[in-house]
């Protein structure tokens, strides 16, 4: 009866789970294959390490490294921070909540590619930004604002793209928690921020890990805004990838593909543990 | 000087008005329940005290200070809530540690008032526990101690009992009374249920369609009911509408009602002919004079025994400890005129 169960269990997740396991399995296995000299597509295929040592000690790499993270960790940070305070003021129905409630997410539906075309429309040397500044006489002459060197538009890009998914969580998350719990916070002398201190953010710290978690993988990996609006002077781990498969190095475009996964891997396990650990709450 | 006083208190959301002309003063350390049915205003009145709500007019004091304009987080007031709203993260200590926290109480004084509290609301085993760990009773005394850890001059419960069972609520009843007398707490406790009104409070609001009936000690309310509302509301009454035919000395007057003639005792004279009485089922005495009524259900409830009796068409109630009388007997009861109650007429 029980093997009849199990194999039950397994029919019906093999069309789905299996599936996943079999695409992402194979992708990791080609990936840290390659890395280490196997499957080489013009070459002998043969066991190395020279792809990874050689590739630690590029300072390109290690800059990518810092760049990703530090791109990730941010967008991650800030979309977080815009998110909680949206998805507060969204918590009970007003009028047009709902509709500021789409507007607000309408950024899920612009690719981002898209998006950062137009951003770079906005923030060019003759763009509205630009023109704008210059028209209320703050600028007195254009300034060149795309491509900034710590990647703020970088930033901005992927926070606007991203915080629309942090409030969807969020915004869940947020609702779950009964009035009477907030007004009993209240009662007992919790100003604003300590009613989001020491109950809406222990509370929704599950919401939030997952916010964060998710949109830090998405934007440790970016590619097109980095492309579009990044600084010149820095390339992303996926911009560092692409430049050597585009070279035929397939091996170093592994070993970079591979060190990617591992970030995401790693970071998000940190992000989710530094998140629980600040936000908890907790009275001790 | 009155611990709360409520002045010309009205309170309107939108064209509707939920509370209309509230005016109450509160002793110090007296316990005073808000009592009506749903929809009455009775925890609006509460949420206008606590700070939740800011009144549409009116105004009110606490210990003379004016606090109508004051947020919640700034009064000196603690409220217990219908849904206990423990803090699900937080164990059964840091609940109760949560208010003396917010306000900096020292270290050593919180301590303290924590270790009181928990011995009182015997929680001491429970500390380390989270919310989700604990029995309905359990969490009604975190909740309880949670206030009271505030030290607060004014104490607020919102139907604090209603998801209690029947048992525990008499238990936790006669508790919060206890713990409020121990404390000197001045109380204000919201309810629907009357017999737990009754059995708790110092003084009793009853409230209508966001309007105070009557304001009393729970044994005049009773026994002297001034309204209809009230008569009806609190506990069971035989409410009937009647014209005065006759009086028999200064303060006895003959009333013809549906039912027949009932004499009324009273110290002022009605202002009109026409009035309504009311008397309690438990007044009437079954005996060999009176009005005569055919039994037309009868229930047995076993400190007493509950008749619905009929005369010309009109059904009313009575109680009595011992009745033989069976479904379908004929039964004659009278009513002592000084247990007959003339309502208000302009009410």
């Amino acid at each position: 009866m029980k093997l009849r169960r199990g194999l039950l269990i397994i029919g019906l997740l093999t069309p789905g789970l299996g599936l996943i396991l079999a695409l992402i399995g194979t992708v990791v296995y080609i990936a840290v294959s390659q890395s280490f000299g196997y499957y080489s597509l013009n070459g002998t295929s043969e066991f190395s390490t020279e792809f990874w040592s050689k590739m630690a000690g590029r300072k390109a790499f290690k800059r990518s490294i810092q760049y990703s993270i530090y791109i990730g960790v941010f967008s991650a940070i800030f979309s977080v921070a815009l998110a909680y305070p949206l998805a507060i003021w969204l918590r009970k129905p007003f009028a047009g909540s709902n509709f500021i409630g789409a507007v607000l997410k309408a950024p899920l539906l612009v690719h981002g590619l898209v998006a950062a075309f137009l951003f770079i429309n906005v923030i060019s040397y003759h763009g509205i930004l630009n023109q704008f500044m210059q028209w209320l006489g703050i600028w007195s002459e254009p300034r060149r604002l795309q491509n900034d060197p710590n990647a703020y538009g970088v930033l901005i890009l992927q926070t606007w793209k991203n915080m629309p998914f942090a409030l969807l969580l969020l915004t869940g998350a947020v609702q779950s928690i009964s009035d009477d719990v907030l007004d009993a916070a209240r009662d007992l002398g919790a100003g604003t921020w300590d009613r989001f201190r020491r109950i809406i953010a222990p509370l929704t710290v599950s919401g939030m890990q997952a916010a964060m978690v998710i949109i830090f993988i998405g934007a440790v990996a970016d590619f097109s805004f980095q492309v579009i609006a990044g600084p010149t002077n820095k390339q992303s781990l996926s911009q560092l990838m692409v430049s050597f498969k585009g070279r035929g190095d397939w091996h170093s475009a592994a070993v970079v593909g591979v060190s990617l996964m591992m970030i995401a891997l790693v970071g998000s396990a940190i992000l989710a543990v530094v998140a629980r650990m600040v936000m908890r709450g907790r009275i001790k | 000087m009155v611990a709360i006083k409520i002045e010309r208190l009205t309170k309107k959301f939108g064209d509707f008005t939920a509370l209309s002309d509230v005016s109450l003063d509160v002793q110090p350390e007296e316990f005073v329940t808000l009592l009506g049915p749903s929809g009455c205003g009775k925890t609006t009145l509460l949420k206008l005290i606590s700070g939740f709500l800011e009144p549409s007019e009116g105004r009110i004091q606490m210990g003379g200070t004016d606090v109508t304009h004051i947020p919640p987080e700034k009064r000196d007031t603690a409220l217990c809530f219908q849904s206990y709203a423990l803090f699900p993260h937080l164990t059964v200590r840091e609940n109760l540690e949560f208010g003396p926290r917010q306000k900096k109480v020292p270290v050593s004084e919180r301590k303290a008032r924590i270790d009181d509290v928990s011995e009182k609301l015997d929680l001491t085993a429970q500390l380390e526990k989270l919310p989700n760990q604990l029995s309905g009773g359990q969490q009604q005394r975190v909740s309880l101690g949670r206030a009271l850890a505030m030290r607060p001059s004014v104490i607020l419960f919102d139907e604090p009992l209603s998801n209690l069972d029947a048992k525990l609520r008499d238990q936790v009843r006669i508790e919060i009374r206890r713990i409020q007398k121990e404390y000197g707490l001045t109380a204000i406790y919201v309810t629907h249920d009357q017999a737990e009104a009754l059995a708790m409070s110092d003084r009793i609001v009853v409230l209508n369609d966001g309007r105070v009936e009557q304001v009393d000690s729970p044994e005049l309310l009773y026994h002297a009911p001034k309204t209809k509302f009230v008569a009806d509301f609190i506990g069971d009454a035989n409410i009937f509408p009647g014209t005065i035919v006759g009086q028999k000395g200064d303060n006895i007057f003959q009333v013809e009602t549906t039912i027949g003639t009932i004499e009324v005792e009273t110290p002022t004279a009605p202002a009109s002919k026409n009035v309504n009485l009311c008397w309690r089922p438990e007044s009437a005495v079954i005996g060999n004079i009176g009005i005569t009524a055919k039994v037309v259900h009868r229930a047995f409830q076993g400190h007493f025994t509950d008749l619905m009796v009929e005369t010309n068409g009109t059904i009313f109630r009575v109680q009595a400890k011992r009745v033989e009388a069976q479904e379908g007997d004929d039964i004659q009861l009278s009513v002592s005129p000084n247990e007959v109650i003339l309502l208000d007429q302009n009410a």
